[in-house]
């Protein structure tokens, strides 16, 4: 993931954006799923995260306090997705 | 949590699928609706969006995503393009694609940005240039089910010939005592111009859009600045930042 830094992070948009790019992860629909910031327990809508928005992928933020809650990434050599800063999803 | 759950049906797994061609609607000098026939669509919901992709010769592909410009009530799936200049996309779809070409698209994509006419209340929609297109889809699906709940478009247009579905728009408001569209012209204005003349500003917000207290479901899509603008602002004058729902404009260059 080191290849995400903030330099590469050319665009802010809403994580409902970033739809396309997750539902090839996930099986539900992602962008209306509530997902929880661990750092300041701020719960919402996926869709209503900021994403910054880079080549190969984005970073999804929490709009209360800016933690990064997921980061997903589309390489030729597979998709990854890291989300250390959310405590949980319910969809 | 109510309607998002009762509205979001699980997705399915998105697939790539060719689409044709089969009419092309000029709306402004630079805008045109697509009109597609997608053989293997399953109906979306007003607000949802496509991503489309294009390979060329050498297979190179490109990616965007584009609204979704009809109501699930129609045959035609429509998307309404505004031509980037630079952009390595939307020329092509505005300039060279002819009735009877195709390309792929995979979708309906996003639960989060979507009104259907099963959400209670007041419907406010504030649209920036070609942000209206997740918009329109909205009001055409509140005309094709007759719904009748208070609904507001406040749009913001450079100039009165830059209004993407201005007589559409105007047929559907003198056709609904309960429809109300707000236009603002922001560089240009015609002669005799009486509507208003400014970026939309909090008086603008204040004056046009439904009071707090009377819960409006709040889209707002455009370019970032309007967005995150009457976003602010409309958390300023009362509105729970929770049923504010924003989508701004995708660059022209980024594709996941």
């Amino acid at each position: 993931m080191d290849a995400m830094s903030a330099n590469d992070l050319d665009c802010v948009l809403d994580g409902n954006a970033a739809a396309g790019l997750l539902q090839e992860i996930f099986v539900l629909e992602i962008t209306a799923a509530q997902i929880q910031c661990d750092a300041c327990g701020f719960a919402g809508a996926v869709g209503s995260l900021r994403l910054y928005a880079a080549p190969m992928g984005a970073v999804l933020r929490c709009p209360h306090c800016e933690a990064t809650l997921m980061r997903a990434l589309h390489t030729p050599h597979g998709r990854w997705l890291e989300m250390r800063g959310t405590r949980c999803l319910r969809f | 949590m109510t309607e998002i759950e009762t509205i979001a049906a699980p997705a399915r797994r998105l697939e790539w699928q060719a689409v044709e061609v089969r009419e092309i609607i000029v709306e402004t000098f630079r805008v045109k609706s697509l009109l597609l026939h997608a053989p293997r669509w399953q109906g979306h919901l007003p607000g949802q969006h496509v991503d489309i992709r294009l390979t060329a010769e050498d297979g190179y592909q490109a990616q965007r995503s584009y609204s979704i410009a009809s109501p699930p009530e129609d045959d035609l799936l429509a998307l309404t393009v505004e031509k980037v200049d630079d952009g390595e996309v939307s020329p092509y779809l505005v300039d060279d694609l002819r009735a009877g070409d195709r390309f792929e698209l995979r979708g309906p994509i996003g639960g989060y940005f979507v009104w259907t006419v099963a959400t209670p209340g007041p419907l406010s929609l504030i649209a920036g240039g070609s942000g209206i297109a997740p918009l329109m889809t909205m009001l055409r699906h509140r005309a094709r089910r007759n719904v009748r709940n208070p609904a507001l478009l406040l749009y913001s247009s450079r100039s009165l010939e830059d209004v993407i579905y201005r007589e559409e728009l105007d047929a559907m408001a003198r056709g609904d005592p309960h429809l109300r569209v707000v236009h603002t012209l922001t560089r240009k204005q015609p002669e005799g111009w009486t509507g208003h003349r400014r970026r939309i500003d909090r008086e603008l917000l204040a004056e046009a859009s439904f009071p707090p207290e009377q819960a409006p479901k709040i889209f707002v899509c455009g370019p970032t600045s309007l967005v995150e603008a009457a976003a602010s602002l409309l958390v300023d004058l009362g509105h729970d930042p929770l049923e504010i729902k924003t989508e701004r404009f995708g660059p022209s260059g980024w594709t996941p």
